[in-house]
């Protein structure tokens, strides 16, 4: 007379085990859900019935109740519908206990009793500690990630009562395509001239540096920034999995092996509200932006056009890693470890041009730098001028050497780079403690000199010279170098505006 | 100055509201500040000679305004207050008031003063220009700045962004002549913020002078006023940068207008901040090559140089010669324009990669011979090495 299904529901990216416990009784025919189910999980009802009903199943005319255990998690989404209907038939006597011994299920029912996927497939079976899952034939590639299950998958309900009660045998699997497909990323090759754009690129990649790219629109500012994740490292299986995760929770598509396994790019309109970039939503808890941006790149085109209340908003995850998100119901810690690029124009009117040439009045160009706050702009190591290309450069024939270099002969330079920077005990160089610089990063004397000289002439600040000595540091790597030179520090100095260059005396 | 007792009146005049060049002129010539201070703190601004005139149907209203404000203010405590903050006032007819000021046609009528006013004596050169100066227009400000004060002239400048602030640093490191700086806001509102240190600077080694009132916020109508002080402090009007509409040529309309000599830096053809001086040049102004130039048309190169007063222009040694510079350095310094040039345009010319022309343009730095950033250089003059 009662049946018990283990099942989970996803709250935030996490998946949580549920046990679906159904008992059927004599009494006044109903059926209730209780247990803490959200709106879509009551509606659970009247799809299971109607699916159970297409299926060819008689639809018990007794007491049904539902109780979706434990009690105190939010059980919300379809993915219960699959479980309860089956907990209903074994309840009911229809599929004996023995067949569904340690077999979890999870899957919304259509009312013709097809099962479709749902979100967050990946978490959901990694919560699941029985054997076997039951899951829609969509999610069957997804649900095998974590390999420590025997995965059955089916289009319909049918097919699924047909193999419990033993008439039919498990439909196949659908054969996963093979994974790794090289990623169609755009390649650094298309990108003509740019000479500061495309290093700065490399040296944001090996040293996961945040790059504000400043230049006048047409530039070619959004082209370098797509071409960003394709020079670094493809994902481990680790962190594949971590950002699949993000992905498959948040509802969007994954490749077709199911593992998302190159660094992914995120691009956000500036009209995205502060929720939709940082994660949330009543309800159902959602990753926002920054976290399907984990461990790839979140690129904010026109920066200084978001509001100043939802770029605040990125200065804790910027500085964790991970985004907190608090509701009355429930906190969950999405994943948020992205590369930031932005990119903005130098000034109101765009224009650029040499210094002194732009007609902005004063006020108008300071207001525009402001728009980005102290503390955000001091998270960016990398203040890159980029201009529209010379004549020349885009006419040049495509055999001058260094300017054409391709993006995997970059992606190489990036991963030795990288290593250098594990070796010193972090992720990458943009991660150096600020004290422990000179210990971890040495200059030799003319380095020193350079930026001593800068200091006195008043061209760089306190702040200014930790970011000028992380990125000679991630120079000298991409270099090969040991001890930072006169060359690295001059090349990160090179490489970096001020947003109100022209007033630089 | 400090004994004066009708300067607090004359104060308190400037600092009624509704007030104007104008209005002032004729308050400050009806009579004793003190005696027109309680005519019209007793409504009966009206009756002042002239003043009918100047406020025409508006007089009613003004009077009563005048009179109302008159009664809130205590005189004698806004004066105290002044003189705490180290500041002081002169009327036009008072004493005190700069000699040069009194015989203008357009004099003004109080001016507010922070530091030492009679330090403005002896020649007096105007260096004004654009807030968006090119780095060449700061370095020629500096430079003039520098030598004009290290040969005893007066350098009068409004320290606004730009050029104005050039000329003042240049003249603060120089030991000479102390700077002169005419502001168009009240002197506790200072304006630009960014050049609140170089306020501080220029009115502790010189004189800081306004006509706005304390508390005067920098209105865009205070400018032109406050260009016309500057032409009026000055025995000639240097403009070293500036495009064809900038605030600058209305310096030089009021120089004109006071027949006092307008000289022009030569720039660039190419660069817009250079129009308005090309233009001037075309139209006959001096231009000026170095501060012997501008100590040609105060009629002072003789005297400066036959006295042999260290540091002066006319007998600074010859420029020590340049070291040598290896070959990559000479190939990437013949690349680079006098005018902005950018990396790319460097990378070009020269065929060396980013990082290898981006070390020695940083060496040629140190050494003074360019300037850049942001993706430009640009070539810099021997003359002025100094940061």
């Amino acid at each position: 007379m009662t049946a018990t299904i283990p099942a989970a529901t996803l709250l935030g990216v996490d998946g949580h085990a549920v046990d679906v416990e159904v008992h059927v009784s004599n009494g006044l025919p109903c059926f209730t859900v209780v247990g803490l189910p959200d709106a879509s999980c009551r509606e659970a009802r009247d799809r299971v019935r109607a699916a159970l009903l297409s299926s060819g199943q008689a639809w018990p005319q007794r007491r049904i109740t539902v109780n979706l255990a434990p009690s105190t998690i939010r059980k919300g989404g379809a993915a219960l519908d699959l479980p309860i209907a089956v907990a209903v038939l074994v309840a009911d006597g229809v599929v004996p206990a023995e067949a569904v011994r340690d077999t979890a299920f999870l899957g919304e029912l259509g009312l013709d009793g097809s099962i479709r996927p749902v979100t967050g497939t990946l978490s959901l079976v990694d919560a699941i500690s029985s054997a076997t899952v039951v899951v829609a034939a969509a999610s069957a590639v997804e649900a095998r990630l974590p390999r420590r299950h025997r995965v059955r998958s089916a289009e319909h309900l049918t097919e699924v009562i047909d193999a419990l009660l033993g008439k039919a045998p498990w439909p196949d699997l659908p054969i996963a395509p093979p994974a790794a497909v090289p990623q169609p990323a755009p390649d650094l090759v298309d990108v003509r001239g740019q000479p500061h754009g495309r290093w700065a690129m490399e040296v944001a990649a090996a040293g996961g540096h945040h790059v504000l790219l400043v230049g006048p629109p047409g530039a070619g500012k959004t082209m370098l920034a797509r071409r960003l994740p394709g020079l670094l490292p493809p994902l481990d299986r680790a962190g594949a999995l971590e950002v699949t995760r993000v992905h498959s929770a948040a509802g969007l598509p994954l490749p077709p092996g199911g593992l998302v396994e190159w660094p992914p790019l995120r691009a956000p309109h500036h009209g995205a509200s502060a929720v939709s970039l940082i994660g949330g939503g009543s309800g159902w808890l959602r990753p926002g932006e920054i976290s399907t941006a984990h461990r790839g790149v979140l690129l904010l085109d026109e920066i200084a056009e978001f509001p100043a209340a939802v770029l605040d908003a990125l200065r804790q995850p910027l500085e964790e890693g991970v985004v907190r998100v608090a509701r009355a119901k429930a906190t969950v810690t999405f994943p948020a470890r992205f590369l930031l690029v932005g990119t903005m124009n130098p000034c109101p009117c765009g224009d650029g041009g040499p210094p002194g040439s732009c007609r902005c009045s004063e006020q108008a160009r300071q207001r525009y730098g402001r728009r980005l706050s102290g503390p955000l702009l001091d998270r960016f190591d990398l203040r890159v001028p980029v201009m529209r290309p010379l004549v020349e450069d885009l006419l040049a024939a495509p055999q001058a050497g260094r300017s054409l270099e391709s993006s995997s002969v970059v992606a190489q330079r990036v991963a030795q780079a990288r290593t250098h920077a594990v070796g010193r005990g972090v992720r990458t160089n943009a991660d150096l403690p600020a004290e422990l610089l000179d210990v971890l990063a040495p200059m030799d004397t003319p380095a020193t000199a350079v930026l001593e000289y800068k200091l006195r002439v008043g061209a760089l600040s306190a702040r200014g010279l930790h970011r000028i000595h992380r990125v000679a540091r991630t120079i000298a790597d991409l270099d090969g170098a040991d001890v930072i030179g006169e060359e690295h520090v001059c090349g990160a100095l090179e490489l970096r505006t001020d947003i109100d260059l022209l007033e630089q005396a | 100055m400090t004994d004066d007792p009708q300067a607090p009146y004359a104060a308190a005049l400037a600092s009624l509201p509704l007030m104007t060049v104008r209005r002032l002129t004729t308050l400050i010539g009806a009579g004793a500040p003190e005696a027109v201070w309680r005519t019209v703190a007793g409504g009966g601004a009206r009756s002042l000679p002239g003043l009918a005139g100047v406020l025409g149907a508006s007089v009613a209203e003004v009077s009563s305004r005048w009179a109302e404000a008159a009664g809130h203010q205590d005189v004698s405590a806004s004066w105290a207050q002044l003189r705490d903050a180290g500041r002081s006032a002169v009327w036009f007819g008072g004493p005190g008031y700069p000699s040069r000021l009194a015989a203008d046609p357009e004099p003004p009528p109080v001016l507010f003063v922070e530091g030492a006013l009679d330090q403005i004596a002896g020649p007096a050169a105007a260096l004004v220009g654009t807030r968006a100066a090119t780095g060449y227009g700061r370095d020629v400000a500096r430079l003039l700045g520098r030598q004009l004060a290290e040969a005893g002239v007066v350098v009068v400048s409004g320290l606004a962004l730009g050029i104005d602030g050039a000329a003042h640093e240049g003249a603060l490191a120089a030991v000479g002549a102390p700077p002169v700086a005419v502001v168009g806001s009240g002197l506790d509102v200072v304006y630009p913020r960014r050049h609140s240190r170089l306020w501080q600077r220029v009115a502790r080694a010189g004189v800081v002078v306004t006509e706005a009132p304390p508390g005067a916020a920098p209105e865009p109508w205070r400018f032109p006023l406050r260009n016309r002080v500057i032409a009026g402090l000055s025995d000639v009007v240097v403009v070293v940068e500036s495009r064809a509409t900038g605030g600058s040529m209305h310096t030089v309309d009021h120089a004109h207008a006071r027949g006092r000599p307008v000289l022009a830096v030569p720039g660039s053809i190419m660069s817009g901040q250079s129009t308005g001086t090309n233009q001037l040049l075309a139209e006959g102004a001096t231009p000026v090559r170095d501060a012997d130039d501008v100590l040609v048309a105060l009629s002072l190169a003789g005297t400066w140089s036959a006295a042999g007063r260290p540091g002066s222009v006319a007998v600074e040694p010859e420029p020590e010669p340049e070291p040598a510079l290896d070959r990559i350095a000479s190939l990437v310094l013949e690349a680079v324009d006098w005018t902005p040039t950018r990396t790319d345009e460097i990378l070009r010319r020269t065929g060396l990669s980013l990082s290898a022309a981006a070390v020695t343009l940083t060496r040629l730095e140190v050494l003074g011979r360019v300037r850049g950033g942001g993706g430009w250089w640009e070539r810099r003059s021997h003359a002025d090495r100094s940061p």
